[in-house]
Parts: structure tokens; sequence; C-alpha cells
């Protein structure tokens, strides 16, 4: 097994048992500084450009504060991360210090194969509970019988998430739309203006990633107020419930007409999500709904701007999908309590407000407060993140992803999402089939 | 006569073989011993595998994806096997009758895509085909055919023919250069012979080219029925089975089950079935596609 803290004392006993004991004193005088060195492996997800400059810094600033450490970083993309990271730390040849994706699939099996360790210590130890909610920590936490959002907590994360309305104020004002709108029924109407205007309501595309699950699951869920949560949570901790609600089955019926009817983009079913974004950035549509992970492309251009999904009437607080990108977790191949207490100690600088403030500088928006009298420049789109962030949070109305409610929901919805928008699934049909996934993950769980 | 090392008897020769065996028993055999073991469990990549036998069998027959897949794999072939392999001939039938230095350039330009890495070219055709980027439907829309720009990778219809065009246009040239390598092996008495009792070209085509070629044939299809039934890389850089696993196939149902859901047992029981199937179908080539002398 790969042992934490990789230093280099037997190799210097080695050297001295073969060249005889003054050659031994020399080896280990020279080796001094070596031997004192450990290696902590860190696998991550941060492969955008100015997420490695910030990870960079940040590792920096860590070895800077601790001259004895040497970070190991390996970047990997979100898909090849999930891939690879269960298979090596069950070899013993992983990293000490990861990301990881919270939800069944992921870290839910580690957790319950004893892959990941708990780390509900160090957050007493450093309060990280009063630098993030505690419905954000409950994304982070499994019990022994395998049941999500109680039991010991297994991450923290850097990075806050909303599922939100990016809207190009530029072509609204030209389809004649007057803002800010106030209301889900100012949107639709809004839609419909842009559509007469001749230009596209919406950017979409199907073909890759995951712009229409947000969309489903952001007009989904701002038709659920904060107060009325409970059903949501049930559901997405696998609690049970049913994916049959008027808010699923409303979100479900207008995906399929605004497909229908050519509110989309064209030709959007081969086109993939990272080329409708550099098309909505381009001005080709007036609105496009996915996360505060875009805001850096985003802000190239400055008629673009950033809301949460209006409410319908009656909704007081409505939910906005999102929450905290994956979670900075201890895996089991930290065998021991130095080893141990030094990942705790980098994912606490990980989630301090130092790394905070770097990360709001940087364009991106933290799951760690900010604090007050921080000296942060947030461009625009950020400056509207935060803000819904904080609001967010005191409504408790951070909502939830969908395909975190069982291993295979993700490719449920993958797989019938183009049916229903192609008009060979009807909403209820295609509700039928979430419902008839969770049913079957409900029932291995037995 | 002085005896070689190597005349010794094949015990003794043994020695000889193992560095090759040891990289076959390591990256071959092991592997597929191993799959094949798989098989007969349920394993999620992390705890001990559990055996349950014939159970993923069973599941997998009566697994409606599974079905799907080989489905679209089966019509795959036609593009795999069935277009290379005519337009192969007909080239080579073209291609050899022209002079020999045209012929080279000629050879070598239709050649040029087999030498790709097919997953550069799946990549590349995924371009070609974007409805916002792409110069396909740019091109329509210039000539005033916009109702035929169409969003080919994201179309239930047309998704697995545009994925399958590209494995005909990857094929046809191998195929075309087997059979000029053939073509070249036949004598041309017997087509002066055929043109003395007055046979037309097609006629000598269908007659005596076509039946002469049938090893070439033969080879052919088993090489390319083996890539259909392969195929992956080109369908997972360009539509990854999509939309709604209309171009879904075996191997990348194979990598959603085991990679992306973890299910490496069921995962490995559709590999074995794929291996099955290769063996079946060129069982089927070797039995059926034989020359008259049984060459």
């Amino acid at each position: 097994m790969l042992h934490s803290f990789r230093t280099n004392a037997a190799r210097a006993r080695r050297a001295g048992v073969m060249t005889g004991t003054a050659a031994a004193m020399t080896a280990s005088m020279m080796l001094g500084h070596a031997a004192a060195a450990t290696d902590l492996p860190v696998w991550d997800d941060y492969s955008y450009e100015g997420q490695v400059a910030v990870m960079e810094s940040l590792n920096k600033n860590f070895e800077a504060a601790h001259p004895d450490v040497k970070i190991q970083r390996t970047q990997r993309t979100f898909d090849d991360l999930a891939l690879t990271l269960k298979l090596a730390v069950s070899a013993g040849d992983g990293p000490i210090v990861t990301k990881v994706n919270q939800g069944a699939k992921d870290m839910g099996t580690m957790a319950q194969e004893g892959l990941l360790l708990p780390v509900d210590d160090y957050i007493a130890e450093y309060g990280w509970a009063e630098r993030q909610s505690d419905s954000l920590l409950a994304r982070d936490r499994w019990s022994e019988d395998g049941q999500f959002g109680t039991g010991p907590t297994y991450g923290i994360s850097g990075l806050a998430e909303i599922v939100g309305l990016y809207y190009n104020q530029k072509v609204l004002e030209d389809a004649g739309v007057e803002l800010p709108l106030t209301s889900f029924e100012d949107f639709l109407a809004a839609l419909d203006k842009v559509k007469a205007s001749g230009q596209t309501p919406i950017a979409m595309g199907t073909a890759k990633q995951h712009l229409a699950l947000h969309l489903l699951a952001a007009v989904s869920q701002a038709h659920i107020d904060a107060s009325d949560r409970a059903q949501l949570d049930d559901l997405v901790y696998g609690r049970g419930g049913s994916w049959n609600t008027p808010g699923n089955l409303e979100s479900a019926t207008l995906m399929q007409d605004w497909a229908e009817n050519g509110y989309f983009t064209d030709g959007f079913q081969g086109i993939s999500g990272d080329d409708a974004v550099q098309l909505f950035i381009a001005g080709q549509a007036a609105f496009m709904t996915s996360g505060t992970w875009y805001f850096g492309d985003m802000q190239i251009n400055p008629d673009i701007h950033f809301m949460a999904i209006p409410a319908p009437e009656g909704i007081s607080a409505p939910l906005s999908v999102g929450g905290v990108d994956l979670a900075w977790a201890i895996t089991s191949i930290a065998d021991d309590d130095a080893s141990r207490d030094l990942a705790g100690a980098y994912i606490d600088y990980m989630v301090s407000p130092e790394a905070a403030i770097e990360w709001a500088n940087a364009g991106y928006l933290p799951s760690t407060t900010l604090p007050d009298d921080a000296d942060v420049d947030l461009a625009p789109l950020l400056t509207e993140g935060v803000a819904m962030w904080k609001t967010l949070n005191a409504n408790d109305a951070i909502g939830h992803y969908p395909d975190w409610a069982s291993p295979t929901m993700l490719k449920t919805i993958d797989d019938n999402m183009p049916l229903l928008l192609a008009g060979r699934q009807t909403p209820e049909e295609f509700i039928g089939m979430l419902d008839t996934d969770y049913a079957g993950y409900l029932a291995s769980k037995n | 006569m002085k005896s070689s090392v190597l005349d010794a008897p094949a015990r003794k020769n043994l020695i000889f073989l193992l560095p090759g065996l040891i990289l076959y028993a390591t990256f071959v055999l092991g592997p597929i011993i191993a799959a094949a073991v798989l098989g007969f469990t349920e394993w999620n990549g992390i705890s001990a595998p559990k055996f349950v036998w014939f159970k993923n069998y069973i599941e997998l027959f009566g697994d409606p994806y599974f079905g799907i897949a080989l489905r679209n794999n089966a019509m795959l072939m036609f593009f795999y096997c069935v277009l290379p392999l005519l337009i192969g001939v007909a080239l080579a039938s073209i291609v050899s009758a022209i002079k020999s230095r045209e012929q080279l350039a000629i050879r070598t330009l239709l050649f040029m895509p087999y030498i790709m890495p097919s997953a550069v070219l799946g990549i590349i055709w995924q371009w070609l085909y974007n409805p916002a980027f792409g110069p396909i439907n740019q091109i329509l829309k210039g000539l005033g055919l916009g109702a035929l720009a169409l969003p080919w990778l994201g179309d239930f219809n047309f998704a697995l023919p545009a994925v399958g065009i590209v494995a005909t246009w990857y094929y046809f040239g191998f195929c075309m250069v087997i059979f000029l390598t053939g073509l070249q092996r036949l004598d041309d008495s017997v087509f002066e012979a055929a043109r003395v009792d007055g046979a037309g070209s097609l006629y000598i085509f269908r007659r005596i080219t076509l039946p002469l070629l049938l090893p070439e044939i033969r080879i052919v299809l088993l090489l390319t029925i083996i890539a259909s039934i392969k195929s992956f890389d080109l369908i997972f850089t360009m539509t990854r089975g999509g939309p709604a696993n209309a171009t879904l196939v075996p191997n990348i149902y194979m990598y959603e089950l085991g990679f992306q859901l973890g299910r490496y047992g069921y995962a490995a029981s559709v590999a074995i079935i794929g291996a099955i199937l290769i063996f079946i179908v060129n069982y089927a080539v070797h039995r059926f596609v034989r020359p008259a002398d049984g060459v």
C-alpha cells in the first residue's frame, strides 16, 4: 500500500548499511532535508485555465506555510476523475486528498466501501460549519446503511454552484422585452417576444453535456417554495417519493413545446452544450439556463447577466438548482493520524476565507462565505452570483441536481430527454421513466 | 549437414517462445480469462466480486438496451462491410486499368483515410456534421437547400447512417488495396481468352473477376465484420451512443455499464457475447464464402 508520507528515510538507511557507518552519516546529512519532506498526493478536477491558475497559487501558498510538505497534484477532467478514482483508491495507489462527486455513484459507493474517511472531526476542529451552511454539508453525508444526507460527513466543497438563467440584455431589449423579469409569467412572455422578433429565445444543445437537464430541473424547482422543499429533499436523499409532481410535469411539457415550436437553437439535437454556450456568448440567443461554472466564459460579453429563474405566482422563495462543486475528501490511503491530519489541514486551507477570496478574484463563486471586509474586486456577473448565493442560503432555497437521486438517473434522463424533445414521448411518459428508475434504485437498497 | 539449434525437439525450443508467450499471456490471454470469469460475477469495481453464475447472461438476453445495441450493430455492418466491399471492388477495377504512375497517386489518395486514427476521424466528422458551425450544413444552406440541413448526429433516423458513412469512408480504401493485390494475382491470359471469345467488360467482371477474387472478398469480410463488432471509437467520439441510444452498440453499452454505472460483471458478459458473435459470424464467412476450388 502506498503510504501517505513517502519519506526517504528508508532509502537513507539502506544506503547506510551498504556503505558503512561513515558514509551513512554523510548520506544522512545530505538527505536530511529530503528525509523530512513528505508528499501529499492530491487529485482534483479543476481543469479550466482560470481554475488551474488558482489551484497552483493555493497549493504554492500551502507549501509555503508547510515547508515540509510537497503536494503531488494530479489534474483530471470530471469524467476521468469519476472513471479512475474508485479503482485507484481500492488498489491502494491513489490520492490522499481528492475531489469526489457527491451522490450514490461515487461518494456513496466509496463511503460504503470504506474508501473515504469521515471529516467530522475536522469540521469541529476547524469550524467549517461556520463557513458553510448545514444544508450544504448534508450533501456530503452518507450513513452506514447507504442513506444519503445523514450520517458521517465525507467532504466539503470549495466552490458554490447555482444553475440559473443567463440572459442577454441587448437581445431582450432589441426584442422589446422590459427588464427586470419579476415573475415566471414575465419569463414566458419574454420568450414569446424574442421568438416573434426572429431571434432564438433559448440557447440549447443536447448532443453533449446537460443543458436540457439543467433547464428542466431549473424550471421545475422554481415551482417549489423553500418552505415546501421536504418532498424534493426526500426524493434526492433516497428517502422515497415520486417525480410525478406538478412542477416536473409543467417543466417537461414546456420543454417539449419549446423544442417543437422552435424556441431552441436551430439543430440543437446535433449541437453540444459547450457549442450552445459559445452561440449564446456570441449573441445568438436571449436566454440560456446553466451553472455558475460558465461565469469565466460568459463575462466576455458584457450584455450577459445572471439571475434565478423567476418564481411563478404564489412562490415567494423559489428553489434554484445547485449547491456545491465536487467535495474535497480524504481517502483510505491516509492510513495514519499524521497523514489524515495533514489532509485535514490541506482541505481546511482549500475552504478557507483566504482561498475563497482567491477564487472570487478569479471570477468563481466560492462556497465559503466571503469575509465582509474582503479585498475582492468582483466581476459584474460574479456580483450577481454572490448576491444570489446569499439570498438562496438565507432562504434555504438551494435545490438539487436530479441525477443525484440514483446511480442510473443521469443515464435515464440522457436516454429519455431526446425522446421527450422530439415528441416521441409524452411528458407523462418521461416522468414515468424517472419514477421507474427511482423505484428500481429504492428496491435495490432494500 | 550442420543442424540448427532450432531443429531440436519442440520442448527444448520452448525457451525461445517464452518472451512472446509472457507478453501474450499478460496482455491478451490473462484479460480474456479475467473477462470470462468476471462475466459470472457481480462486481462494482471496488468490493470483492460475487459469483452469480449465469445471472448476467440471463438478464442480458432480456435486456432491451442490449437488443437495441445488437440491432444497431447489424445495421452498421452494412456500412462497415457491404458498402466498403462494393466500393472497394469497383474502385480496384477502375484503378487497375489506369497507368502505373497515375495509379500510384490515386491509390494513395483513396487509401489515405485508413491511415488516420479513427478517433481523430470521429472528432473531425463530428465538426463537419455540426448544425451550427459545420461546413456540410453551411453548404446546404448556401445552395438554398436549408430544409436538408439536418442535425445529423442528433437525428434519430440519420445518426446511425451518418456515423456509418464515416466508417465506409474509412474502410473502402483498405478494401480497394486488398482487391488490387488480388487483381495483380490473376493471370491476364484468362481475361484475354474471354475477350477473344467475345465477352464484354461487365460479363468478364461478373463471371471471371469476382469469382477469382473470392479469397480477397473473404479476407475483407472477415476483417470488416470484426471491425464492425468491435466498433467503439468512431461512435464514442461522434455520438456516445445517442441520441436516446440510436447509435448504441455493444461496446459502447459495455463501456457505460462498466465505467459509468460500475457494473463490471455485467459489462464483461456483454464483452464475452461480442467475442462469441465475432467467432460465429467469422465461422459463417469461412464456411460459406469459399472459392469453388476450396482455397
